[in-house]
């Protein structure tokens, strides 16, 4: 019989190459509703009482609850000081309190639950966070509250991992092992118990799955309510997810794949219960779409809608915004000094990366340089940090029309009269002192500059993403100054020239026009006098830019942020590390007391969740192996649930583990807590999947139901009860139990570490440096 | 164990006869089989044959011969036009001479088989390696690159060729291959590359050839075993090996090769009726054609480079410190006192790959302790030189005393001999690598603690077991700090710009006695007071130099990494190749220079790039129908879309992919072997939608393609063949700004 399972598999398989894989997952499922089918037949057979009541699973789940309510809020309150990232999302809950515009590279959702927590106790975010360490008491910050909110949450994730289990039709030891690994970590605990935003991850992370299983169980009555109403939470878990931090782009992957894998089911032709129609086929396309992609997107932008809408003064975040988009914040130093430009005012430019300005003084460029390259020997024009007359420039008209009070625009081409020496900014197609590429820049004398080389002055006032005719504005005007003829950028960067020219910045002409580095500004005018009317503050208007427009900016700043993230730090990890538990993070330490926080797992759960993922990629590989040699070692009904169920919640771990591996930014342990979730998962299922074995009476009635010879009756989901009706659970109990207690241990033995209390003598700490985790105090 | 494998052996014909006979039956080809017999029949029955049937029949013979006749002349046309160095010339040319010279050199770009080859060509040229080829400059009279030019033009001209019969190996109909054959010949990006002393030639021919010998070798799948199918499987292993030893690029057609015969084995792997020794012998021949045949060849090209490069030269420092006392003409190791002492004065080799020299010099840490800097150099000067000095507890150098000699648990001192400080760390974060503590030089001789004192560790001694004696370049020793209990570790993160790009050294907590970026030896060593002695007698293996050589070319290679402060006019990035937004300028742009310009046919690039999406489209479109229940491939159908249509797309995959994710410079010509993988996936493409249209439609399309190619390549051929005069009069080739052929 187990034969001619596994032969048109085989052959199916055959025929296609290219998704062979695909096939397999094809073969499978289809299976699984013959498999609904042939349960429903069994079933009949068992007493209908056992099916209805899961009182036990109730009582059980109370006491997980229970449980991570008191592991996560117990002394919650210490240490009362800032601990490790505290610094940071601390910081920006205030700075939503205080209104004032800030720069962080992950999502707003996450920060604003910290806002909304700060809100509810009415307080006022006067704290800035400004140092690990810094005290809570002696700053009167309401720490608790603000710590309290991940600690639900987290506390929250067990029970939703516990339902997982539950929902996904696994029996109660299963349920608790995998319950009990995230209970009993102390990773987990170490991370929701602090102001960070990694418990509202993992939580989203995990009622995404939930919820798009309880969907997936609807799967029989589409379109009804219910299975809408799973579908859009499923959506909205996963926006909460991806809106906390960016992350949480791997559980749209987990689900996303999940989905492409559904409808290719539904599209079949052969499908079990009717082929669709390709007009119904689509429904239950743009129902998902729209639930799970659409939707998202919406909540997602609403976050920043609620970001933008709160935060409307000027803060620390205003430096990495446009001048347009600083403008839209009240306060702010763009909106009060910007004044327009005349032609024959004086002013001082200064390069925005460096902060230099743009400098120029009699001595002369060196006829030759060190590597015998020849310069013009025209006079230097550098960049220099400091306020000197040597910067003033004016602004001279290119048609030299003597008419006073003519604003400067953008597109304009002007000439730069150098105050000082009285003579004109040119640039030349000569080599620069260090870069053979860039042009020189140099002054020419007045005479000059009206005679032979009068093109060679000209200069493009090119507004950063300006307007045509827009006028040109000191401070909020950051703009690039493009040489006319040779179509060169003014730039610089930070190496010193040498001693003759004092060590300044090299200034040259960057054929290269697009890169930031290009950019200037007009700090000052000092030709207008301090009372000189055109300085008076005109009571401005807070402009405003459409939500998009400003979205939009910001994303890409955060992105490009992101990226920029690489420096090195002490206690970074490679993702390789994590699986094995190699290496943790020094969260918090205190010196009088020999107490610290080392955010570390549960050794003992982390490994058997770690060697589990292994048995069970075994597992599979020696099924695929046996499999295409005609050898069928399982039994139709674990195979289905090892493949599907298992293998969705394998899915979830391997694509919420390896996509780091290709992203270049400095990691933590933390980031794979919502892979360890996906772990937990996959252990539980899988000592259900060794310890228990299906009945005979099943199989046969599931051969008899695929050959066709009996009838087919109504479907509905079996409860774990129904699955192993009159079977012996003593070897899962027996497994649930001891895998309960060796976590149970492994907690009970880090929880110092963990909880940050009790201090630990040079003895203690030592024992606890098993794979030489880096401990504080340890001598 | 020996007659069973005979008995393998000898039933093999029997075994392999058998399953083509099966596999004969299973897709009915018998009409196949007999259908060229018949036709031949009719032929032959036909008294006079026109001439058009003639040529048809003789078709496989002059096709490919008009073809190659093109290619050279397109290639070889006009080559020495130009007598200045050209573009990367400056690089293979320079390594050309290295090798004429026979100087150790040390190069992170590629491995040697292809400079090998240039400096054959040289040799063959009549070249003695004296020419330094700065770029732009004009080569002197004696050295005739025009015959270096032709070498690689070869290369790239026999591409054309081998393209016909790769397409014609995966059964594209005649007009297909011809446009295929048309699309390589007719690419004046893979013209203008081929034209020079460059290696892009020999890798573009290896990879054409790879890719011809696997198609070769899967037309063999049913005659396994045969003569044939072993000559094919082992001319694949062959260009493997040749590709990878011409640049690391060749990784990605191998990876290619290696995905097809993980699928090839997994379907015999499933077949139940084959015998598990023929499955076994199927999976060994693998073995040894795909992965030691190549590891072989690959072998042999770096014991020829050993074996060429015997003289010192600029790469030594990049090797051990006893591979370079056995080159001829190096200080290392030469009258050097065999043992050290106290007074003596040494360099400092790390014995990690790669790994570099001791060095300081004066210029202070930016942040941190504010000290002077600690790096690890691979180039020779005198601010790698160190003195050994007792500690300041013991008795304190004496010149003029009996030398002591040091061993292993001594505790020293190192004193760096340009600036009289000392080799010192402290409970600083390293400026890179937080995790471990900084390394400065601090103090002079009288000023300093006991954070100056390092004790030495013996791990290994190459001459001698005696430990209680350090020795020039065969000890290997560890430096630990007496203080801190830290390791001395160079271990290849470069330092940023401050620290001039050379290696950070620092001070790590971790224990490992295998690590050997925390090992370090004596290279040079002078002492006055003791005899010279010769310890460079002892040879390192080969082995351990081509793997130390292998792992220093990785580790270098990833410091290649873009710096935002450099501007480079020449790079581009990965979006910009196959929409042809951007070409290249080879040579200066002064109007008395002959000006080449690297841009290709916008047809081939355009189509090809089109024909990418086209394919995916009809993959989804036939998967989406087979899924809905439509039979409409056979089984034939479905084998030509995956082996001429989906392994050429993944090709291009292969070789596209790596340069989206590497973080490195790259420039145009790093799209040109995915670009020939497109082209294949064109012509599959153009031939599946012709295939069964009306002969007059099937025609047409192919004349208007044909012509087009043609056309744009006679169009942009000054590119190729060298613009002279002001560039102005080349304006009508400026489709946009960005093809920067002309400055009008």
């Amino acid at each position: 019989m187990a034969a001619t399972t596994a032969t048109p598999q085989g052959s199916v398989r055959q025929r296609n190459v290219a998704g062979s894989s695909k096939k397999t997952k094809d073969g499978v499922s289809s299976d699984v509703e013959v498999d609904k089918v042939a349960n429903s037949k069994v079933v009949k057979s068992v007493p209908a009482a056992a099916a209805g009541s899961e009182r036990d699973y109730k009582i059980v789940m109370f006491f997980v609850t229970a449980l991570a309510f008191l592991t996560r809020f117990w002394g919650i309150s210490h240490p009362n000081e800032v601990v490790f990232d505290e610094v940071h999302f601390g910081k920006f809950a205030s700075y939503y309190l205080e209104k004032t515009y800030f720069f962080d590279v992950h999502p707003p959702f996450g920060k604003l639950l910290f806002a909304f927590m700060g809100w509810l106790v009415g307080y006022d975010g006067h704290f800035h966070f400004e140092n690990i360490g810094d005290s809570y008491i002696a700053n009167k910050v309401p720490y608790v509250a603000f710590r309290s909110l991940p600690a639900i949450l987290g506390a929250l994730t067990v029970s939703v991992v516990y339902l997982i289990m539950w929902e996904s039709g696994y029996s109660l030891p299963a349920c608790l092992i995998a319950a009990s690994l995230v209970l009993l970590d102390n990773a987990h605990i170490g991370q929701t118990r602090l102001i960070l935003l990694d418990a509202t991850l993992v939580f989203a992370m995990a009622c995404s799955l939930l919820c798009y299983i309880k969907f997936y169980k609807l799967r029989h009555e589409p379109f009804s309510r219910k299975w809408w109403k799973w579908l859009v939470l499923t959506g909205f878990a996963l926006s909460c997810d991806i809106s906390t931090k960016y992350v949480g782009l791997f559980a749209f992957i987990t689900i996303g794949s999940a989905v492409v894998i559904d409808l290719w089911d539904l599209l079949d032709i052969k499908r079990p219960g009717g082929a669709l129609s390709l007009p119904d086929f689509g429904k239950h396309f743009a129902a998902r779409a729209f639930g799970l992609i659409i939707l998202p997107f919406i909540f997602y932008l609403f976050w920043f809608q609620v970001h933008f809408a709160i935060l409307t003064r000027s803060g620390p975040g205003d430096d990495f915004m446009t001048p347009e988009f600083q403008e839209t914040l009240s306060d702010n130093v763009m909106l009060a000094n910007a004044i327009t430009i005349d032609y024959y005012d004086t002013i001082t430019l200064r390069h925005k990366e460096t902060k230099t300005y743009l400098h120029s003084h009699p001595d002369r460029y060196p006829l030759r340089y060190d590597d015998g390259r020849v310069s013009s020997q025209g006079q230097q024009v550098t960049g220099y940090p400091y306020n000197d007359t040597n910067n003033y420039w004016q602004v001279l008209p290119a048609d030299d029309d003597p008419k006073l009070g003519r604003h400067v625009r953008n597109h304009e081409l002007v000439r730069l009269r150098h105050l000082v020496t009285d003579t004109i900014l040119l640039s030349h197609d000569v080599a620069s002192p260090y870069y053979p590429t860039n042009q020189e820049f140099t002054t020419a004398t007045i005479t000059d500059a009206k005679g032979d080389r009068a093109a060679d002055t000209l200069f493009e006032i090119r507004i950063d993403s300006g307007k045509p005719n827009q006028e040109f504005k000191s401070i909020s005007g950051h703009f690039k100054l493009i040489h006319n003829p040779s179509k060169v950028a003014m730039w610089t960067h930070t190496t010193p020239l040498p001693d003759w020219a004092h060590k300044q910045q090299e200034i040259n002409g960057n054929k290269q026009l697009a890169p930031a580095s290009n950019v200037w500004f007009v700090e000052d005018i000092p030709s207008l006098l301090e009372d000189d009317p055109r300085r008076a503050k005109v009571e401005r208007k807070v402009k405003t830019l459409p939500f998009l427009r400003k979205w939009f900016e910001l994303q890409r700043s955060m992105f490009w942020h992101n990226n920029q993230l690489t420096s090195s730090h002490p206690y970074a990890s490679y993702p390789y590390q994590w699986p094995f538990l190699l290496r943790g993070v020094s969260f918090w330490t205190q010196n009088d007391t020999r107490q610290q926080i080392y955010f570390l797992g549960n050794p003992i759960g982390w490994w058997i969740a770690s060697s589990v993922l292994a048995i069970y990629a075994g597992i599979i590989l020696a099924d695929q192996f046996s499999l295409r040699r005609g050898v069928d070692a399982l039994d139709h009904r674990s195979r289905s649930r090892l493949y599907n169920s298992t293998g969705f919640f394998f899915l979830a771990w391997a694509t919420h583990y390896f996509p780091f591996y290709v992203m270049g930014r400095q990691l933590f342990l933390h980031h794979y807590l919502p892979a360890h979730l996906a772990s937990a998962l996959v252990t539980g299922a899988l000592v259900e999947f060794v310890f228990s074995a299906d009945s005979v009476e099943h199989e046969a009635a599931y051969q008899a139901i695929k050959a066709g010879k009996k009838p087919v009756a109504a479907k509905r989901h079996l409860t774990a009860r129904e699955r192993f009706a009159g079977q012996s659970m003593l070897g899962s109990w027996v497994a649930a139990l001891v895998i309960f207690t060796l976590t149970f241990a492994g907690w009970y033995f880090f929880l110092p570490l963990t909880y940050g209390y009790p201090g630990l003598t040079i003895e203690q700490v030592l024992r606890r440096k098993w794979l030489g985790y880096d401990l504080h105090f340890a001598k | 164990m020996a007659g069973t494998d005979r008995a393998a052996v000898v039933s093999g014909a029997d075994v392999g006869d058998a399953v083509r006979r099966r596999n004969v039956a299973a897709s009915q080809p018998v009409a196949v089989v007999q259908k060229p017999e018949a036709e031949y029949l009719k032929k032959t029955a036909q008294k006079s044959p026109s001439f058009l049937d003639v040529l048809d029949q003789w078709e496989w013979l002059f096709a490919p011969l008009i073809f190659t006749a093109l290619a050279f002349f397109t290639r070889f046309y006009k080559i020495g036009l130009s007598p200045i160095v050209t573009w990367d010339e400056a690089h293979f040319g320079k390594f050309g001479s290295h090798y004429l010279k026979r100087e150790f050199y040390f190069d992170v770009h590629a491995t040697p088989a292809g400079k090998l080859l240039v400096g054959l060509s040289g040799y063959l040229a009549g070249y003695n390696g004296s020419f330094e080829f700065k770029s732009g400059e004009t080569y002197p009279e004696e050295l005739n690159y025009t015959f270096m030019r032709q070498f690689n033009a070869f290369w790239g001209a026999v591409c054309v060729p081998m393209a016909y019969w790769t397409a014609k190996e995966l059964n594209l109909r005649r007009p297909a291959v011809w446009l295929v054959t048309l699309m390589v010949l007719c690419e004046n990006s893979y013209t203008t590359i081929s034209r020079f002393i460059l290696l892009d030639s020999m890798l573009l021919f290896g990879t054409v050839a790879t890719t011809l010998c696997w198609a070769k070798f899967h037309s063999q799948r049913k005659n396994s075993f045969e003569p044939e199918w072993f000559l094919w499987l082992f001319m694949t292993g062959l260009s493997i090996g040749f590709v990878t030893s011409i640049k690391l690029v060749g990784l990605f057609v191998t990876a290619l090769v290696g995905l097809y015969t993980i699928e090839d084995l997994w379907r015999k792997f499933g077949d139940t009726k084959l015998p598990v020794t023929e499955l076994a012998a199927h999976f060994i021949a693998r073995v040894v054609g795909l992965i030691i045949l190549p590891f072989l060849v690959y072998l042999l090209s770096f014991a020829i480079h050993f074996a060429v490069l015997t003289n010192s030269g600029p790469g030594d420092a990049q090797m051990s410190s006893l591979f370079q006392a056995n080159l001829r003409g190096t200080e290392v190791g030469r009258d050097s006192p065999l043992e050290v002492a106290f007074g003596s004065r040494v360099t400092i080799k790390n014995m990690g790959y790669g790994g570099g020299l001791l060095h300081s010099h004066v210029q202070t840490y930016p942040e941190g302790s504010s000290q002077q800097q600690v790096t690890c150099y691979h180039h020779k000067d005198a601010n790698n030189d160190w003195f050994f000095y007792p500690n300041r507890r013991s008795e304190d150098y004496n010149a003029e005393a009996e030398p002591r000699f040091i061993g292993d648990k001594d505790t020293i001192r190192l004193i760096h001999a340009q600036t009289g400080r000392n080799l010192h760390s402290h409970e600083i974060a390293a400026p890179v690598t937080k995790a471990d503590k900084e390394v400065s030089c601090y103090g002079n001789m009288t000023v300093g603690d006991e954070k100056d004192h390092w004790k030495i560790e013996v791990i290994s001694d190459a001459a001698s077991r005696d430990r209680s004696r350090v020795r020039t370049l065969t000890t290997g020793f560890r430096l630990k700090h007496e203080v801190l209990g830290c390791y001395l570790r160079a271990g290849n993160t470069n330092l940023p710009q401050w620290g001039f790009k050379q290696i950070e050294v620092t001070c790590t907590k971790e224990n490992k006695p295998r690590d050997t970026y925390t090992h370090w030896n004596i290279e040079a060593h002078t002492n006055e007071k003791l005899p010279p002695g010769d310890p460079g007698k002892y040879r390192s293996p080969f082995f351990k130099d081509f793997l130390h050589l292998n792992v220093a070319m990785m580790t270098s290679n990833n410091a290649l990494v873009p710096d935002p402060d450099k501007q480079d006019d020449l790079a581009s990035q990965w979006w910009q190749w196959p929409i042809l937004n951007v070409g290249l300028r080879m040579c200066s742009w002064d109007d008395s220079i002959v000006k080449y310009f690297l841009l290709g046919n916008p047809l081939v690039y355009w189509g090809t790039t089109a024909g990418l999406g086209v394919f995916g489209v009809l993959v989804v479109w036939y998967l989406l129908r087979w899924q809905r229940g439509y039979k409409e491939l056979s089984e034939d159908d479905v084998d030509q879309i995956v082996y001429a249509g989906l392994y050429p797309v993944i090709g291009w995959f292969l070789h596209y992919l790596p340069f989206v994710v590497m973080a490195r410079v790259t420039y145009v010509h790093h799209y040109y072997p995915a670009l020939y993988f497109a082209i294949l996936t064109f012509g599959f493409l153009v031939d599946w939608f012709l295939r069964n249209q009306k002969k007059a439609i099937q025609y047409s399309i192919y004349a208007i393609l044909d012509a087009t190619v043609i056309g744009l390549y006679i169009f942009f051929m000054p590119i190729c063949w060298g613009m002279t005069g002001s560039n102005k009069q080349y304006k009508y080739m400026k489709w946009f700004d960005s093809w920067r052929m002309s400055d009008a």
